[in-house]
């Protein structure tokens, strides 16, 4: 008995030192690892804004380009017909559709189309759109020099509002090889009732205090462009 | 006096401290192996529902389409996050790392502890999830916008959420473990080129699981804090991208079936080597296949999402990518037909749950290279076909290889031997049931059967029938397994420490059965042999 506990005892100090050197050994292990998770936890909320960018550098998926129209470039030979989508989000009362249905043109000319928005319901809301065209392969060469979609929009209820948006395609889409068999370009927007909602909110006062004043609404506006 | 006539006295706490507060290895990873078990009951009752409810074309008794969603998802959560993951890295790895590195516990024994009761938790928070507010239906996938406030507006996805913050914060927790006792702890002359595969497999799985899990946390996080912050990270309408959850999501979900693989794998090595007495074929090419597949394994996510818009280019690229993982996993399978090769064989019921493996990896591998092709998948995607080809690839080969690894070990672990013939009927019953249910859903998937909804048209009556009976068969080789189980720790028959003989030559069989609570009380030295 007496001698089982000295060999035990002898055991567990031999674990222990051992353990010592063991533990910082483990702990600067640990440390490390650590330092791997949170390093990815980062990574994953970096990959908003690098997504983000990526795809404003590359026009991927469907990314359109904001442009200055140059009158010196080339315009390409073919015609090229872009037609005109829109959707609105179910939980805004706006109704909206595009004044055409396509417009053809040639890669390198600049057009102008129009949307039309009305607001339904019986208070002032403010409303966003978001865009893309299809196929996606040809956002890099869908330029916008201004659009409706560059600003929220506010509609009074039952206003109506014509928002044009100019564009052109870059004629260098004849030259890649994957986009130039591409004849169609469809623009796609979506109106969602926007988070930012202050807006509505400080006209509907004023329209409270002005009681049907000066615009009337129901009457169709244009929103001139630029 | 006990101390005496007991030469292995072990202190260890009575009682239910022994449980709730436990430190050790062993006690963990049976922990771990219960909760594995109760959680397979549960999603094992789900997928009995739903194959149920498919047997017949038009509604049968699960009048609430949104309660059957809740089912599907549930089903997925459950096996993936606390059968598959539960059983495979925390039981069968907290058992057996320290056992077979020659160590006598984990680098941080009471983190383990920790590790077990938040994953505990989770299962708890996940089955809650199920039940209030109409139940979390989204898929295991949850992609925005379905799992956004608008879809899903009640606290059930919250709740989903907090489980799985819940099991990754366990899951790492588990890793960092894990890694840090494979790397620091390991017997003298134990060099990293002599690690048994299944030490091998632990230590990639918990690299995958660190890298992988975080990205799920932050996916997670984004989606709560949308959900209930008014961020806007997956909502279009606020600037933000719901295919940006697809891509974090997967980024993690692709590394996730490795995680859930690889530890197959290494438990599949083991037994071939042991079954057929002769050494692993090919170690190194076997350890680095491994390396590879988990290497890779990050680079191929977007092959789930082949059909949300890419260029021709980037599906090229994941097409390409995911084939070049069927390379290493072709050296893995070759190897271990290379080791049973002129081996002397025995059919012990380990050895079948390993060959059934085996099988069944190589059919759901077939099908993963014909879904690796972007065009193909164009057709194929969230159909039948998809869900035949997942289960076999992963879900029943995990399955088999945790049933292997559990016969393989039980006696190891309980100290008494399982009756041999009860096994095999086992193994044959749940092999007939799971290729009965599983084979003819790539038949319905190829006719173009979607996945995930309550009812088909009648076109497809045939062969969901066939399916559901499969089900059913499968579900009686679970309950045998049970009685297996009740049988072993009921029976008389004491395991030998080293009951597989001379194929066996891995550390945990140069302890007693059942293992003690405190093993490796002498350190081994493996220090290279000179050459035979």
């Amino acid at each position: 008995m007496k001698l089982k506990k000295q060999r035990s005892a002898s055991r567990v100090g031999a674990v222990v030192l051992n353990t010592e050197k063991e533990n910082s050994r483990n702990g600067l292990t640990a440390v490390v690892l650590s330092f791997l998770v949170f390093s990815m936890i980062g990574l994953a909320y970096a990959s908003e804004p690098l997504y983000r960018i990526f795809c404003q550098v590359t026009g991927y998926g469907g990314t359109t380009r904001i442009a200055v129209f140059d009158n010196k470039s080339s315009v390409a030979e073919n015609s090229i017909t872009v037609r005109f989508d829109a959707n609105v989000n179910k939980l805004l009362p706006w109704r909206f559709k595009p004044m055409q249905n396509k417009i053809i043109l040639k890669p390198g000319e600049q057009a102008m189309a129009f949307y039309e928005a009305t607001n339904v319901s019986d208070k002032p809301i403010v409303g966003t759109a978001v865009f893309n065209v299809a196929p996606f392969k040809v956002g890099e060469y869908f330029n916008k020099i201004e659009c409706f979609c560059f600003t929220e929009q506010v509609l009074l209820p039952g206003q109506t509002v014509q928002m044009p948006v100019t564009f052109f395609v870059d004629s260098s889409i004849v030259e890649d090889r994957n986009t130039k068999e591409v004849n169609t370009i469809t623009l796609s927007y979506t109106f969602y009732a926007s988070d930012d909602q202050s807006e509505a909110e400080n006209l509907s006062k004023i329209s409270l205090k002005m009681k049907k004043s000066i615009n009337n609404p129901g009457e169709t506006q244009i929103i001139q462009p630029g | 006096m006990s101390d005496i006539t007991h030469d292995h006295h072990d202190h260890r706490p009575s009682g239910w401290k022994r449980w709730a507060y436990s430190t050790n290895h062993k006690d963990i990873g049976t922990m771990y192996l219960v909760l594995s078990m109760v959680a397979a009951i549960i999603g094992g009752a789900a997928s009995i529902l739903m194959r149920a409810e498919l047997h017949e074309p038009g509604i049968q008794f699960i009048t609430d389409p949104q309660f059957y969603n809740v089912l599907v998802t549930a089903h997925g959560f459950i096996m993936v996050f606390f059968v598959v993951m539960p059983a495979l890295i925390g039981g069968f790895g907290n058992w057996f790392i320290p056992l077979m590195i020659g160590t006598p516990d984990m680098a941080f024994p009471r983190m383990n502890n920790v590790s077990f009761w938040l994953v505990a938790a989770a299962l708890i928070l996940l089955v809650i999830a199920g039940f209030i507010d109409g139940g979390a239906g989204t898929g295991w996938t949850v992609y925005p916008p379905l799992s956004s406030a608008d879809y899903h507006p009640g606290m059930a996805v919250d709740f989903g959420i907090l489980a799985l913050h819940l099991a990754g914060a366990s899951s790492i927790l588990g890793a960092i473990n894990f890694i840090t006792t494979i790397i620091n702890m390991r017997a003298p002359g134990m060099t990293f080129h002599r690690m048994p595969l299944f030490i091998w497999a632990m230590l990639l799985t918990a690299f995958l699981l660190l890298l992988a899990i975080p990205v799920l946390a932050g996916a997670l996080t984004m989606l709560l804090t949308d959900r209930n912050f008014g961020t806007a990270f997956f909502a279009p309408d606020g600037g933000g991208d719901p295919v940006l959850w697809q891509h974090l999501f997967w980024f993690f979900g692709h590394p996730e079936v490795y995680i859930m693989i690889l530890p197959a794998f290494g438990i599949i090595s083991e037994i071939v080597s042991t079954f057929s007495k002769k050494p692993i074929f090919g170690y190194l090419g076997m350890a680095y296949a491994m390396t590879s597949i988990g290497v890779v394994g990050f680079v191929v996510w977007a092959h789930h999402m082949y059909t949300m818009g890419f260029n021709v280019e980037t599906r090229a690229y994941f097409t390409l990518a995911t084939m070049v993982i069927a390379v290493p996993t072709g050296i893995k399978i070759f190897s271990w037909l290379a080791t049973m090769w002129g081996g002397s064989i025995k059919f012990d019921t380990p050895m079948l749950y390993s060959m059934g493996f085996i099988f069944l990896f190589v059919v759901g591998g077939v099908t993963g290279v014909t879904l690796a092709n972007a065009g193909v998948d164009m057709a194929f995607h969230d159909t039948y076909f998809v869900v035949a080809h997942f289960h076999y690839v992963l879900s029943i080969s995990a399955l088999f290889s945790m049933y292997a690894g559990f016969y393989y070990w039980l006696g190891k672990m309980s100290g008494k031997r399982y009756p041999e013939w009860l096994g095999r009927l086992q193994f044959w019953v749940t092999f007939v049931g799971v290729n009965l249910l599983f084979f003819p859903q790539h038949f319905a998937g190829m006719a173009g059967m979607p996945r995930r909804i309550i009812d088909y048209p009648d076109a497809y009556a045939g062969w969901n029938m066939v399916s559901s009976w499969g089900a059913y068969v499968s579900a009686v080789g679970g309950i045998l397994f049970f009685v297996v189980l009740y049988k072993t720790l009921t029976s008389n028959v004491k395991a030998d420490a080293n009951e597989w003989g001379v194929g066996a030559t891995t550390l945990e069989w140069t302890v007693d059965s059942p293992a003690p609570f405190h093993t490796h009380e002498v350190t081994p030295n493996v220090a290279p042999e000179p050459a035979e």
